[in-house]
């Protein structure tokens, strides 16, 4: 015990010092491991995936719309119910936005589709863009 | 004195042990738990990428080819569809009219033809899952479902259902679920058909 006892002498404080290190390397290691998951940085992939089809579907009508010499318009021309989703990582149902813009004054329209949402108070957008051919009649 | 300050030191390091230990356990114990979390999150996030390509992928085949189709017939109540669409194929009849010096070989030798291509659901069996399948005839026991059965976390088709929004507008609901996360996600969109001629068990919105 005595011989321990003075082996340790010149040791103390070390043990203290090598838990505090530990624990601040830890952290730094748990928190880039944290932000490394890409769920926890990128939560509504899926959301934006139902946004982009949500946007083909206003442009399927459009075409047909075009396709029948019709005037094209500018509200949502799709399925209402389509306009909400619970496809968030968090089960919250979201509300999607369709803006329709249209421009060019020849048979070949320049349309743009605008799908908007929000969640947890940040906004989110994706743009689409397509040509349609406006068929006179 | 001397035997005083050895005293002291040997107490300053039972001490310092005494504090260090738990800290040192606890520190392990979070540091597992965050791994662990970690581990979890990242097994789930794959499951769940791999629902999201396969919805993907699914509405990607069915409106590329519900694009160019002739004929369209759906099954909602068994959420199959059948779609006859145009392609096109060497026309090996009219070899003798092309030019091929002039290089309008392919111009001459395009003919188009039409391609039928199921896409049906099926719960193999012992399993209550129904898995998508891409098939060119119609069959009761396919092979090589386009979804689930994937190493990352397998799905299920909940729904796939056709109906005419407008007309030659054809709406597509997709929901699929993942067996692992037990997530679901739920897919609409439309494609427009010009060349579409005949439709059946089509519903008007």
């Amino acid at each position: 015990m005595r011989k321990i006892k003075i082996l340790l002498k010149d040791e103390r404080g070390y043990l203290m010092l090598n838990v505090i290190f530990l624990t601040l390397i830890t952290s730094f290691a748990a928190m880039i491991l944290l932000n490394a998951a890409p769920r926890v940085k990128n939560p509504h992939s899926t959301l934006r995936l139902t946004a982009l089809y949500l946007a083909d579907e206003q442009f399927a009508q459009l075409e047909s719309m075009a396709a029948a010499g019709e005037p094209l318009t500018t509200n949502f021309l799709g399925k209402m119910e389509d306009l909400k989703s619970e496809n968030s990582a968090t089960g919250k149902p979201t509300e999607f936005k369709v803006e329709t813009t249209i421009s060019g004054d020849s048979n070949l329209r320049e349309v743009t589709v605008t799908v908007k949402w929000t969640v947890d108070e940040k906004d989110f957008e994706i743009k689409s863009e397509r040509t349609i051919w406006l068929v006179e009649k | 004195m001397l035997r005083n300050k050895k005293f002291h030191s040997g107490g300053f390091v039972l001490v310092e042990f005494a504090i260090a230990l738990p800290l040192l356990i606890l520190l392990l114990y979070g540091l597992t738990t965050v791994s662990l979390n970690i581990f979890r999150l990242e097994k789930d996030q794959l499951a769940d990428y791999v629902l999201e390509e396969e919805a993907e992928y699914v509405m990607e085949r069915i409106t590329k080819a519900a694009r160019a189709a002739k004929e369209i017939e759906a099954f909602n109540a068994s959420n199959s569809i059948k779609i006859i669409y145009h392609t096109v194929d060497d026309d090996t009849d009219r070899n003798d009219v092309s030019d091929q010096s002039s290089g309008n070989y392919i111009l001459y030798t395009i003919k188009d033809v039409w391609e039928t291509q199921y896409f049906l659901t099926y719960a193999k069996a012992g399993s209550d899952f129904q898995n998508l399948y891409a098939v060119r005839q119609k069959t009761s026991k396919p092979t090589n479902p386009i979804t689930g059965e994937n190493y990352f976390g397998s799905t299920k088709i909940n729904s796939l259902q056709f109906s005419e929004l407008k007309e030659n507008v054809l709406h597509i609901t997709l929901e699929m679920e993942s067996l692992k996360t037990g997530n679901k996600i739920k897919i609409a969109t439309a494609v427009f058909m010009p060349g579409c001629e005949k439709k059946a068990g089509l519903p008007h919105e």
